[in-house]
């Protein structure tokens, strides 16, 4: 077993994801069946498959919001179950809830995540701009529509660059321009070589996906180039 | 310092959320002020039982308003999954619990402020030595948040047995009634001195629980 | 650690258990001797003082009980090992029997000798107290049926109860103290000598053995539930539980 700095300084060489096994329980009910599942680094990778299936549990059990009931696995190099903090300084989760405060204005919501977080605060603005919303940035979250939500989400994800990002439907209930602005974050993340999976049933900006896997009854079943 | 500048950023968000929003004050104000005059009523019209009671019914309405004040910081981060948020950011999660348990405090000391001034109208209660009574109503305030902060994580994922939380809270938080009620009646009847080992009663309770909320917040967070 | 491990688990082999049942039935029988005839009763209250070789073993496991709590509940969060979850849970359980028993007796033995059913005696409030913070553990246990979190969630009630429950009694007792008027009645009488005090010991140590036999009990119970919970699972999750246990 490789310590962890010696995982870092050969950090290229471990993949995006590494899950053996996973299985997660809810209750009785089991949502990831051993699941296994191998992401290189630098990869935009599409999950597709039905409802129930076990994408978002999938994509939870990655960003560590979830702990596999068995299984092992490893993210970035760090393991799943004990270097939980190591995962999250470097993956970012969007999923349609958007973790917004509806009682603080736009920029008040960003200004908190990176004061929390110890990104750099000026870049507030540019990432508003980005996605569209820095006329409204004053405006408190709670009147905001989804998509606005969304699109916020994104500006966050925009000012902390993670290495791995994962998206859980991203597209769903969405206008055109909030699409928008999801393609973009997955095509920086792709030009910046950084690791991508998405689960969707839409089509990934421009078909940039390098391959998709698909999941059915909690695990991955077969992979289409 | 990390940690200080985090809490510092939770314990800021939580206390703007309140202002904008009044959620706490808005009802936790009327509803301290509904209890006391129900006291009123109850025990009145006679001085006598109020004046004698009147620390009590102060310090019962302080417990149950940081019930209702914990509970409350934690219904703002069911919002829109914001817990969870938190739980995936990378933020040292015993930073995320002194903000927390700071921010509750603050509301709570705010809310006995105002709450002391109309029992001082309702029941002529004189304030006797005001530095004792501070002490014991901001000592007080951290325990009671220290202790609402810690299991307010475990009433937010038990929403449909919302009785669990006063029933956690309530019994441990016993010694910070006892203590906070002797030492406002000692401070208000002028024997301030007497009340400095209530006070450090307090200091020990508030020591003990925001230590241990510190070590095992994060584990209560995880899934 | 280890060790405590394997001595739990050699009790609570069938024949360990036996062993046990037989031993907590013989020290019941030679407490009961004890408490019943040989000790003699009380010059002032009497023979409903007798009362109190069952009242304190019984607030002695109580507190003990808990205490077992407490360290199973720390070595849960150390080690992640669901054993000592099955540990904490069923001396809970066992505990708040003993609990809700001492505060039953405890008040019963009041009405004669105060005559009042309750007088905020300090010990008997804490215990009091301890069976409130008890329930709370229990109740926490029925809110989620995801077993690594139900073991976090009470294995944090189960330090946190336990770190509270001296400061509360610190807090009643000097509460209590400020009625220097009424007279301090001491439950187990201003001294304990001779017979009494030996009958007292065996109760105390009966109770203890009657403790680790229905620790057993629960314990096996323990792990026919999470069998019972295993089978209900799909056959294929079922074997993965399997090869993970």
């Amino acid at each position: 077993m490789r310590t962890s700095s010696e995982r870092r300084s050969t950090g290229t060489a471990t993949a995006a994801v590494d899950l053996v096994g996973v299985t997660r329980l809810f209750g009785a009910v089991p949502a990831l069946v051993r699941a296994d599942l191998r992401i290189e680094r630098g990869e935009t990778v599409v999950l597709r498959g039905p409802n129930g299936a076990g994408k978002t549990t999938l994509l939870r059990v990655v960003a560590t919001a979830l702990s596999p009931t068995y299984g092992r696995g490893s993210v970035l190099g760090f393991d799943l179950v004990r270097e939980r903090e190591e995962i999250r300084r470097r993956c970012e989760l969007l999923s349609h809830r958007t973790r917004l405060y509806d009682d603080l204005t736009a920029s008040e919501n960003l200004v908190f995540w990176s004061r929390l977080i110890g990104l750099d605060a000026s870049g507030i603005d540019a990432a508003l701009d980005r996605v569209g919303l820095l006329e409204v940035a004053g405006e408190r979250v709670r009147g905001y529509s989804q998509g606005m939500r969304q699109r916020l989400a994104v500006a966050r994800t925009i000012l902390r660059r993670p290495e791995l990002l994962l998206l859980d439907e991203p597209y769903t209930g969405l206008d055109a321009e909030a699409r928008h602005a999801v393609d973009d974050l997955i095509r920086a993340a792709h030009g910046d070589g950084r690791t991508v999976l998405v689960a969707t049933h839409h089509a990934v900006a421009d078909g940039l996906a390098d391959r998709s896997l698909h999941v059915d009854g909690g695990r991955i079943v077969r992979e289409a180039p | 310092m990390t940690f200080v500048r985090q809490a510092t950023a939770i314990a800021g968000k939580d206390l703007r959320i309140e202002v904008r929003g009044k959620h706490a004050l808005g009802t936790l104000l009327p509803f301290a002020a509904t209890l006391l005059i129900a006291f009123g009523f109850a025990f009145g019209p006679g001085r006598d039982v109020l004046d004698r009671t009147a620390p009590g019914l102060l310090w019962m309405a302080v417990l149950f308003a940081g019930v209702m004040a914990a509970r409350r910081a934690y219904q703002a981060e069911a919002e829109d999954g914001a817990l969870e948020g938190l739980l995936l950011a990378p933020v040292d999660k015993a930073a995320v619990f002194v903000g927390k348990v700071a921010a509750i405090a603050l509301e709570l000391i705010a809310l006995v402020s105002a709450v002391l001034l109309l029992v001082v109208v309702l029941f002529d209660l004189s304030l006797g030595s005001p530095l004792a009574l501070a002490g014991a109503f901001a000592l007080g305030s951290l325990g009671l948040a220290a202790v609402g902060g810690l299991f307010g994580v475990v009433a937010e994922a038990a929403r449909t047995r919302e009785a669990i939380f006063p029933m956690l809270v309530l019994p441990l938080a016993t010694p910070v009634l006892i203590a906070g009620v002797r030492a406002t009646d000692l401070a208000t009847t002028g024997r301030a001195g007497e009340a400095l080992s209530w006070l450090g009663l307090l200091v020990a309770f508030d020591v003990v629980f925001v230590s241990v909320g510190i070590l095992v917040f994060g584990s209560l967070m995880e899934d | 650690m280890d060790v405590a491990a394997r001595g739990i688990g050699k009790a609570t082999t069938r024949s360990g258990e036996r062993l046990l049942g037989a031993a907590a039935l013989a020290s019941l029988a030679v407490s009961a001797v004890l408490s019943l005839v040989v000790a003699p009763p009380d010059a002032v209250q009497g023979e409903v003082q007798r009362l109190m070789y069952i009242h304190v073993p019984a607030a002695w496991l109580a507190y003990l009980a808990f205490a077992v709590v407490f360290i199973a509940s720390i070595a849960y969060l150390r080690t992640s090992r669901i054993r000592w979850d099955r540990l904490a849970a069923a001396s809970a359980e066992i505990g708040v029997l003993f609990t809700a028993l001492a505060i039953a007796l405890g008040s019963l033995w009041g009405k004669p000798v105060w005559g009042t059913w309750w007088t905020w005696d300090p010990r008997l409030t804490t215990t009091a107290m301890l069976l409130l913070i008890y329930l709370g553990y229990l109740a926490v246990r029925r809110i989620t049926d995801n077993p690594t979190r139900r073991a976090r969630w009470a294995a944090v009630i189960g330090i946190v109860g336990f770190i509270d429950v001296p400061i509360v009694h610190l807090s009643v007792v000097w509460w209590r103290s400020l009625h220097q008027g009424s007279t301090v009645f001491r439950l187990g009488g201003p001294e304990i000598h001779g017979a009494m005090l030996v009958a007292l010991l065996a109760g105390v140590a009966a109770f203890t053995v009657v403790y680790a036999y229905l620790m057993t009990l629960r314990l096996r119970v323990g792990r026919l539930e999470e069998r019972a919970v295993r089978e209900a699972l799909s056959p294929t999750v079922a074997q993965v539980a399997e090869e993970d246990a």
